[in-house]
């Protein structure tokens, strides 16, 4: 994938005329190559979810060109069209398809699924009857068990109680860490430290640095140590 | 990002079944509602006009029933898609989906539920002693037309409300407008001067009104000429706006996450 000089400007309106202008992207500019995954950091608000709205083609943008030399991106969103009168199963068929897979493919991966979310027969509840846990570890299974070519990933590495939070940190460690082309959103500098091949600094829409995840952590921190001094 | 369009017709589909599964569960008599709403309103019509307030027109429950059930058909499908992108912020906001997937998933929706209640229309309207005819079969073709052209108006106000909010609490106005412009209780041909007509037929809802009116009722073909331009007419709408959605699909998105 490929972003030239991309800008994207939020409109809010103030009153019914007038509108305020918020440049979230400004001349971004980078590649992201087969199999790597690159991590994004910055502080609040320098657009890094805009990246990835970007990225998936949910946004639009204002200037420059996205180009996707693959045919499938998705975000990693849990509980993706989840509807509370229908069962597990039903959201988990639905919910698995959104994320991009055919009907089939997510039907003989829905064991799997039911088994990693560890909800046994109430897989056939509806999930009005769920708890949030519940919720969460059924769609944390269906977006881990989803394959996509590009990967976006902004904050989710695990969900639940305290057992399957460190089971599902596991497997999508494990997911990011194989053949799998990421985008991985975190303000966990361990984590991007850990599972980045390169790390993009995104400061106030504009890039500030790409390359050497160590290099750029380490530039990012003493940055943010000095502006918090001030 | 989709991968073909098989895919997206694939997840139309399963979305369509589920969304008429989940609206089934919400109550407890469930798909009996489905026949049930259309009989309970019928039992009203006919208590009110043909018991109570007999006016002596002869066969008035039926002329009744030939128009709100087809008005209420075309209300509802307009009312419920005029939201539907904005109810379908939480996928928008998430994967990259062509928009009109929204309305037309409510249109096919309330079109599943319509074939339940057009058998019941036409079973009270052979109970309550109308001649049945093989002229009767035309009314698919009207009610073919009348789908088209719901598809087009769906497209169009579900395209309008995320950019006026407001827009939506107007068309409940509109739809009490279009309901007392399209004949639904009172008979063209007696109430308006012949040189306005012509232009009430004009209206389409009140043009296929009259159509179901003319087959079911005096057992006469359809006025094809009327037919044929309300289907042209929304076939060209509904492409104008699929090319409208295709150039701003990702405007959508941002326009609802504002």
């Amino acid at each position: 994938m490929q972003l030239r000089d991309v800008t994207v400007r939020y409109k809010s309106r103030r009153s019914f005329f007038r509108h305020d202008h918020y440049t979230a992207l400004d001349g971004v500019s980078f590649t992201i190559k087969e199999g790597e995954t690159l991590g994004v950091i910055g502080a609040n608000g320098c657009g890094k979810s805009t990246l990835l709205m970007v990225l998936a083609n949910i946004y639009g943008v204002d200037e420059g060109d996205v180009i996707w030399h693959c045919r499938h991106v998705s975000l990693l969103s849990l509980a993706l069209g989840f509807d509370i009168e229908l069962t597990g199963r039903d959201n988990a068929i639905i919910s698995g398809m959104f994320l991009g897979a055919r009907k089939q493919t997510v039907l003989e991966k829905l064991d799997e699924i039911i088994e990693f979310s560890e909800l046994d027969e109430f897989i056939d509840k509806p999930i009005k009857t769920y708890s949030a846990g519940m919720r969460a570890r059924l769609g944390f299974s269906i977006a881990l068990k989803m394959q996509s070519e590009v990967l976006l990933i902004d904050e989710v590495l695990s969900v639940g109680d305290e057992n399957f939070k460190h089971k599902a940190e596991t497997a999508m460690t494990h997911k990011i860490s194989s053949n799998q082309t990421v985008v991985l959103v975190s303000h966990s500098m361990l984590q991007i430290e850990k599972l980045s091949n390169r790390v993009l600094w995104l400061h106030e829409g504009k890039v500030k640095t790409i390359g050497d995840p160590k290099k750029v952590i380490s530039e990012y921190t003493s940055f943010m140590d000095k502006t918090s001094d001030h | 990002m989709f991968i073909s369009k098989a895919h997206l017709l694939e997840v139309f589909f399963t979305k369509l079944v589920f969304n008429l599964k989940s609206e089934a569960s919400k109550t407890h008599l469930s798909y009996v509602w489905w026949l049930l709403e259309p009989a309970l309103m019928v039992a009203v019509l006919y208590f009110v006009f043909a018991v109570f307030l007999d006016t002596g027109v002869p066969n008035f429950v039926v002329f009744l029933v030939c128009g709100k059930i087809p008005f209420l058909w075309f209300s509802k499908g307009i009312v419920h898609s005029s939201n539907s992108i904005m109810e379908g912020r939480g996928l928008i906001t998430q994967v990259s989906i062509p928009k009109p997937f929204f309305p037309m998933v409510v249109v096919f929706q309330d079109a599943f539920k319509q074939t339940v209640v057009f058998i019941f229309m036409f079973a009270f309207i052979i109970f309550y002693g109308m001649d049945v005819s093989w002229v009767w079969l035309n009314v698919i073709f009207v009610i073919l037309t009348q789908f088209l052209l719901i598809c087009a108006i769906a497209l169009l106000v579900a395209a309008i409300t995320p950019y006026f909010p407001d827009f939506n609490l107007l068309i409940s106005t509109a739809m009490m407008a279009l309901m007392l412009g399209s004949g639904v209780f009172y008979s063209y041909k007696d109430m308006l001067l012949p040189e306005h007509q012509q232009l009430f037929l004009m209206n389409p809802v009140a043009n296929l009104i009259n159509n179901y009116r003319m087959i079911l009722m005096d057992n006469m073909p359809p006025d094809w000429t009327s037919l044929g331009s309300i289907c042209l007419g929304s076939i060209a709408l509904i492409v104008v706006m699929m090319r409208y959605f295709k150039k701003t699909d990702t405007t959508y998105a941002r326009l609802i996450a504002q």
